[in-house]
C-alpha cells in the first residue's frame, strides 16, 4: 500500500514552502481545471437527462470514495462497511429535514457530521485492530447497521424505507437532474479540495505515516488510537454526505440498497482508480458506473451472434464488477491513475520514452 | 421458560454448527497456511453442491459417483483458483488480497447464478425418507450422515498434519515461510495443496447443505457466518474453528430462542453473532484463542 | 480535474441513446424480477404482461396507437426502480407495470405527482386507498391499481377459512401465526389479517419472521411449533416457502399452511412435495374451461415468455393486468388521448367489468375514485404432491363485504 509520491520532473525544484504547497502544480494544470469547471458549469444547458443523472450518480459516489480513500488509501485502514454509513447519512437528513424542517440544504452538512459521529463509534473497536482483524470487525457493523436501518421505524420508516424531499434553493426546487446536479458538482469539488487538503496537513501527514509503518508513527509521537478514529470519522462524514445527496436525488431512502455489495463496490472504486491518490478514487467510480453498462452494451452486441448470451446479461454485468476487481489486483494494483500517469509520461517525453 | 423448546434449539444448533465449523476448518486451513482470507469460500460451498447435483441431473449419474465427481472438479478448482488468482499477489497488502478474494466471490456468484439458475434445487431423494429422531428434535438424515463425515475429515485432518510429509510440510510453511524454502519445502505446492483441501471439504459441505435444504445461491450465507466463528475460535486453529463453527451455531437458536419467546423483534439470529464479534474484538484483539503477533522492527 | 473531466465526457458521449418515440406509439415502463430474489414467480408473470401487449400490438394495439413496453428486470432493487422510473418519466411514459410491494409503496408519492398511472403486481393494501381518507393511511395512492384482491383481503379470506375449517375439524381453540421476512411485502397484511382473525375468533401467536431467501429454518420451524399454530400464514414465496414446508415436516410442525396469492402455485408445491397447501388466486388455472382460456392460449403460443412450461396463475394474472389497462387505454383514447390522467378515468369508467375476450379468465372488478379495491371475492384453493403430480382443487370462493375500516389497510 505503501504508494511513493509520484516522481517529480527534472527542474522541478520547489525552492519556497509555499511552492510545495501550492495545489496546481503547473500553470496548464491551473487552465485545465478553469476550463473543466467552466464545461461542468454548462453541461446541464446541453446534456440530456440520462447522460446527467448518469453524471450526478458518478458524482454522488465519487463524494463517497474520496471518504473512503482517507481511510483505506492514506490510513491504511479497511473498512467494508462504507455503505452502511452511506446508508446512514440518507436517512440522517430524510430523517432531520421531516422532523425539524430544517431546510435539505442545510441537513445534508448535519446528515454528514451525525454520520461522523456514527463512523468514529464503530471506528474506536477498530482503532485497536488491523489487517484482517479490523475487515471482519468492519463486516459487522455493516450488518449491525444494516439491521438497525430495517428495525429503528422511528428514524429509517423500518422495512418501508423513507421520503427524501428534495432541496429547495430560493423558493427553486432542485427536483429536476439540471438543478440537482449543481448541488453535487458542489459537494463534489468542495469534497476534492477538502481531500486534497486534508492529505497536506499536518493530521493528513500523520494518517499516511499511520499506513506506511505504524510502529514507526507511534514511536515518532503520533497517537494511533487518535488518528484511527479520526480517519474512521473523516471517511465517515464524506459517506454521509454522498448518502444524504444520493437519498434526496432518489426521494426516497430504503435499507436495502445500503448492502455489503455496495461497500464492495466503494472499495472497488477506490482500488480500481488507485489507492492514495485524490484522483483515483473519481477515476474509479466512473469505471465501476459504467463498466456494467459497457458490459450490457457489449453482450447485447454479442447477443445477435451468440443466443443465450441475451438471458445473461444481467449476470454478466454482476460478473465483470468482480473480474475488474480481480483483474486489476492482478495486472495494476497501483489503479487507472497510475496507467494515466504513464501515459502521461510517455506523451510528454515522445519521442524519447523508454 | 419453556425448557423442551430451548433444549431442542441447542441440538439444532449443534448440528447445524457443526457444518459452520467445517467450513470454518476450511477456512482456517486457507489463512493459516497461505496467509490469505477467503471471502468465496460460502461461494466454494455453493460450487460444490451445484456441480453434484448438475452431475445428477443432467448426466444421469447415480449420487456416489457424482458425489466423488464434484468432489474431484473441487480439487481441480481450489487449485486453479491458487493458481490463477492468488499466486501473483503473493506478498501484496492484506487488502488486496481480501479484494481479490472478494471479487472472486462476486464472479461466482454471478456465474453460478448464470448457468444453474435462481432457484432453489432440490437432489432426488438419496437417504430414502429421512428424518431421525436425536434427543426429541427430528432431524434430516443428511446431517447425521454429515456429522460422521465432518468426524472422519477431522481424523483424516488429525492424521495428516501430524504424520503425513505434506501435512508436516504445510506445518513448516505456516510457521516461516522463509524457512520452510530453504528446507527444500516447494511452497507453492503447499499452497496449492492447500486451496485444494479447503475446496474439496467446502464442496463436502455444500453437498451436504444440499441434500438438507436444496441447493441455491443463498447457500452462501454460510461463507459470511464462518467469520464470527473464526473470530471466536482464532483465525489460526483449525480445532478452534470447528468449535467456533459450533458456538455460533448454538448462539444463533439461542437468539431464535429469545427472540421468539420474549423479545419478539424478529430475525436477531441473523445478527446476533455480529454483535458477539465486537465485543470479543472488543476485549481480545486477536480474537477468543488467536495467538497475538508480536512485532519486532 | 483534469482527467476526471475529459473522461466523465468521453464516457457520456458513448451513453446518449435515448430512443425518440415515433407518434403512434406510446412507452409503458414494465419493471421485472428475472434475477432477483422474486424471480421464482417474477419469471412467470413478467411474460405473462409481456406476452399479453404484443398480442395487443399484434392486432392492431389501442385502436392504431402501439405500445412500446419497456421490459426491464431491476432484480427487486428499490433504487434502480426509482431510478428507471425517473428514465421513464424523462422518455414520456404514459403508463407503468410495477411488480414489487417495497418498490411500488417507494414510488407511490412520485406516481401521484407525475401522474402516471401503475398497474402493479404488489396486492399490498396500502395502495388502495386513493383519497387518503381512512385513518390508517400515510399516503394515499391516487395513481395505483391492482388486479385481484389485497394481500390482506386475501389473508381475511384465509383466516375465515380456517375459522370454519377449524369448527368442523373441531379445533377448541385454533391459533394463526403470520410468517414472513421482515420487508414491505410479507410485512403488507400483518396487523391487518391478525386483527381479523381475532374477530373470526382465531387465536393470534407472535408473528415469525423467515428470511425472503431459502435455507434451513428448523430453528423458525420449532418456535412455530411451539406457538401451537394451526394454521400458519406464509408471506413469502418461491425457495422461502418450500424451504419452509420442508423444514417444518421435518421438525414435525402439525399445521395447515396457507400462502399469500404468490406463495401458491403448482411449481412450489411440487418443490416442497407438500400435502394440502392452502393460496388464494384470481383466475383459473391454465387449461381449465372457461370462455377467455382460448385467447390465454393464443397469447401463450404467440408469446416468448415461458416456453414449454405450464404456465401458471402468475401468468394469467399477468395477463390480466395487461387487458385491463388496454381498455383503460382504449376509453382514454376515444376521451381526450392516452395520457396518464385519462387511463387512470379510463380504469374508473366501468363498474363490475372483464376486459374483452377475457370472460371466465379475468374476474369482474370495480375501481372508483374512492376506493381502489379491485376486486373482494377470493377464490380458495388447495393444492397437494401426490404420487408425482400436483392436485390442486378449488374449495371455497369466499366474497368479503367491502367494509370502509378495512381500506387502506
Amino acid at each position: 500500500m505503501a504508494h511513493l509520491p509520484y516522481p517529480r520532473p527534472t527542474g522541478d525544484f520547489r525552492v519556497t514552502y509555499e511552492s510545495d504547497m501550492v495545489l496546481f502544480r503547473t500553470l496548464f494544470a491551473h487552465r485545465w481545471a478553469l476550463a473543466l469547471a467552466a464545461v461542468a458549469l454548462v453541461l446541464p444547458l446541453v446534456a440530456n437527462d440520462a447522460l446527467l443523472s448518469q453524471m450526478i450518480m458518478i458524482g454522488i459516489f465519487a463524494i463517497a470514495a474520496l471518504g473512503l480513500n482517507v481511510l483505506v488509501g492514506y490510513t491504511g485502514q479497511i473498512s467494508l462497511g462504507h455503505a452502511a454509513f452511506f446508508g446512514f447519512g440518507a436517512f440522517s437528513s430524510a430523517w432531520l429535514h421531516t422532523q425539524t424542517s430544517i431546510p435539505v440544504l442545510l441537513t445534508i452538512p448535519l446528515a454528514g457530521l451525525m454520520t461522523t459521529a456514527v463512523g468514529m463509534v464503530f471506528g474506536i473497536p477498530a482503532a485497536r485492530l488491523k489487517g484482517l482483524y479490523l475487515a471482519i470487525a468492519t463486516l459487522a457493523s455493516q450488518f449491525i447497521l444494516e439491521d438497525f436501518f430495517a428495525r429503528a421505524d422511528w428514524f429509517t420508516g423500518g422495512p418501508y424505507g423513507a421520503l427524501a424531499d428534495s432541496p429547495m434553493l430560493f423558493g427553486f426546487a432542485l427536483d429536476s437532474d439540471s438543478r440537482y446536479f449543481y448541488l453535487v458538482l458542489f459537494w463534489l469539488v468542495l469534497s476534492y479540495f477538502a481531500v486534497a487538503n486534508l492529505v497536506r496537513t499536518r493530521d493528513g501527514r500523520a494518517f499516511i505515516a499511520v499506513r506506511d509503518h505504524y510502529l514507526s508513527a507511534e514511536i515518532m509521537g503520533i497517537n494511533l488510537t487518535k488518528y484511527r478514529v479520526l480517519s474512521f470519522g473523516i471517511s465517515s462524514f464524506f459517506a454521509g454526505i454522498g448518502g444524504a445527496l444520493y437519498g434526496h436525488y432518489l426521494g426516497f431512502v430504503t435499507g436495502e440498497a445500503f448492502n455489503i455489495l455496495l461497500s464492495i463496490q466503494f472499495l472497488a472504486m477506490i482500488i480500481i482508480g488507485g489507492l492514495g491518490s485524490i484522483t483515483g478514487p473519481i477515476l474509479g467510480t466512473v469505471f465501476v458506473l459504467l463498466l456494467p453498462q459497457a458490459m450490457e452494451f457489449l453482450a447485447s452486441g454479442l447477443a445477435l451472434l451468440v443466443p443465450g448470451i441475451g438471458q445473461g446479461v444481467a449476470y454478466i454485468k454482476e460478473m465483470s464488477i468482480g473480474a475488474a476487481i480481480m483483474l486489476f489486483l492482478i495486472f495494476e494494483p497501483d489503479g487507472l491513475i497510475h496507467r494515466w500517469r504513464l501515459m502521461r509520461t510517455s506523451w510528454k517525453l515522445f519521442p524519447f520514452s523508454h | 421458560m419453556n425448557f423442551e423448546l430451548l433444549f431442542q434449539l441447542l441440538v439444532n444448533g449443534l448440528i447445524v454448527g457443526m457444518l459452520y465449523g467445517i467450513v470454518a476448518m476450511c477456512f482456517v486451513l486457507i489463512y493459516k497456511s497461505t496467509q490469505v482470507v477467503n471471502f468465496a469460500q460460502g461461494e466454494f460451498v455453493v460450487l460444490g453442491a451445484w456441480v453434484c447435483w448438475a452431475s445428477v441431473m443432467y448426466m444421469g449419474l447415480p449420487f456416489i459417483p457424482a458425489f466423488l465427481f464434484s468432489l474431484a472438479f473441487m480439487t481441480l478448482f481450489g487449485i486453479m483458483v491458487q493458481m490463477v488468482v492468488l499466486r501473483p499477489l503473493i506478498g501484496e497488502p492484506v487488502i488486496s488480497v481480501i479484494m481479490a478474494t472478494i471479487g472472486l466471490s462476486i464472479f461466482l456468484q454471478a456465474l453460478m447464478n448464470w448457468v444453474f439458475g435462481n432457484n432453489a434445487e432440490r437432489f432426488p431423494n438419496v437417504f430414502g425418507e429421512g428424518t431421525v429422531s436425536v434427543a426429541g428434535l427430528n432431524v434430516e438424515t443428511a446431517y447425521l450422515v454429515s456429522l460422521v463425515l465432518s468426524v472422519i475429515v477431522m481424523a483424516v485432518f488429525f492424521w495428516f498434519f501430524k504424520k503425513s510429509r505434506w501435512g508436516l510440510a504445510m506445518r513448516a510453511t505456516a510457521f516461516n515461510q522463509q524457512i520452510a524454502q530453504s528446507l527444500g519445502i516447494s511452497v507453492r505446492q503447499v499452497f496449492a495443496l492447500a486451496w485444494a483441501i479447503s475446496a474439496l471439504v467446502s464442496g463436502i459441505a455444500g453437498v451436504v447443505l444440499g441434500l438438507v435444504n436444496a441447493v441455491s445461491n443463498s447457500l452462501a450465507f454460510i461463507g459470511i457466518k464462518v467469520f464470527p466463528a473464526v473470530i471466536v475460535g482464532g483465525l489460526d486453529s483449525i480445532v478452534g474453528g470447528v468449535v467456533g463453527g459450533i458456538i455460533i451455531g448454538v448462539l444463533e437458536n439461542l437468539a431464535e430462542f429469545v427472540d421468539g419467546q420474549y423479545l419478539q423483534i424478529g430475525n436477531l439470529f441473523k445478527v446476533a453473532p455480529f454483535y458477539v464479534l465486537i465485543v470479543i474484538l472488543m476485549i481480545r484483539p486477536y480474537g477468543l484463542f488467536g495467538t497475538k503477533d508480536i512485532e519486532r522492527v | 480535474m483534469t482527467k476526471l473531466r475529459r473522461f466523465l465526457l468521453a464516457g457520456a458521449a458513448c451513453l446518449i441513446a435515448a430512443p425518440a418515440l415515433a407518434e403512434d406509439k406510446i412507452l409503458v415502463g414494465h419493471l421485472v424480477d428475472y434475477t432477483g430474489p422474486t424471480s421464482f414467480v417474477g419469471k412467470h408473470y413478467g411474460p405473462g404482461v409481456s406476452d399479453a401487449i404484443k398480442y395487443i400490438n399484434a392486432n392492431g394495439g389501442i385502436g392504431g396507437t402501439l405500445i412500446e413496453l419497456d421490459s426491464v428486470d431491476y432484480a427487486y432493487k428499490v433504487p434502480e426502480a426509482i431510478r428507471l422510473y425517473k428514465g421513464w418519466k424523462s422518455d414520456g411514459m404514459v403508463m407503468m407495470h410495477g411488480w414489487g410491494t417495497a418498490d411500488t409503496e417507494a414510488l407511490i408519492s412520485f406516481v401521484a405527482k407525475d401522474e402516471v398511472p401503475v398497474i402493479s403486481a404488489s396486492y399490498s393494501a396500502h395502495l388502495t386507498d386513493p383519497t387518503g381518507k381512512a385513518p390508517t393511511t400515510q399516503k394515499p395512492a391516487p395513481y395505483n391499481f391492482f388486479y385481484g384482491p389485497s394481500y390482506s383481503d386475501a389473508c381475511r379470506a384465509l383466516v375465515q377459512w380456517a375459522a370454519e375449517d377449524a369448527k368442523a375439524k373441531g379445533i377448541a381453540e385454533p391459533v394463526f401465526v403470520h410468517t414472513g421476512d421482515n420487508h414491505p411485502y410479507p410485512n403488507a397484511p400483518k396487523e391487518a389479517c391478525a386483527e381479523y382473525a381475532t374477530e373470526v375468533g382465531l387465536k393470534v401467536a407472535p408473528p415469525v419472521v423467515v428470511p425472503l431467501s431459502p435455507g434451513d429454518f428448523k430453528a423458525q420451524c420449532l418456535t412455530i411449533k411451539e406457538t401451537g399454530a394451526n394454521y400458519v400464514y406464509m408471506g413469502n414465496l418461491g425457495g422461502s416457502v418450500v424451504s419452509l414446508l420442508k423444514s417444518c415436516a421435518t421438525v414435525g410442525v402439525d399445521a395447515t399452511y396457507m400462502g399469500n396469492p404468490w406463495a401458491g402455485d403448482h411449481l412450489s408445491i411440487e418443490a416442497a412435495e407438500a400435502e394440502g397447501v392452502i393460496f388464494p388466486s384470481a383466475t383459473p388455472f391454465y387449461g381449465q374451461d372457461v370462455p377467455g382460456m382460448a385467447l390465454v392460449k393464443e397469447i401463450v403460443a404467440q408469446g416468448d415468455g415461458i416456453g414449454e412450461e405450464r404456465p401458471t396463475h402468475h401468468y394469467i394474472r399477468g395477463i390480466c393486468s395487461a387487458f385491463f389497462m388496454k381498455e383503460a387505454m382504449e376509453w382514454a383514447k376515444d376521451n381526450g388521448g392516452i395520457t396518464g390522467e385519462n387511463i387512470k378515468k379510463g380504469m374508473y369508467a366501468k363498474q363490475d367489468w372483464v376486459p374483452q375476450g377475457m370472460e371466465g379468465v379475468c374476474l369482474p372488478s370495480t375501481w372508483t375514485p374512492d376506493d381502489h379495491r379491485g376486486q373482494m371475492t377470493v377464490a380458495i384453493n388447495k393444492g397437494s404432491y401426490t404420487d408425482g403430480e400436483v392436485v390442486i382443487e378449488r374449495i371455497a370462493e369466499t366474497t368479503l363485504p367491502r367494509r370502509d375500516d378495512w381500506l387502506g389497510r
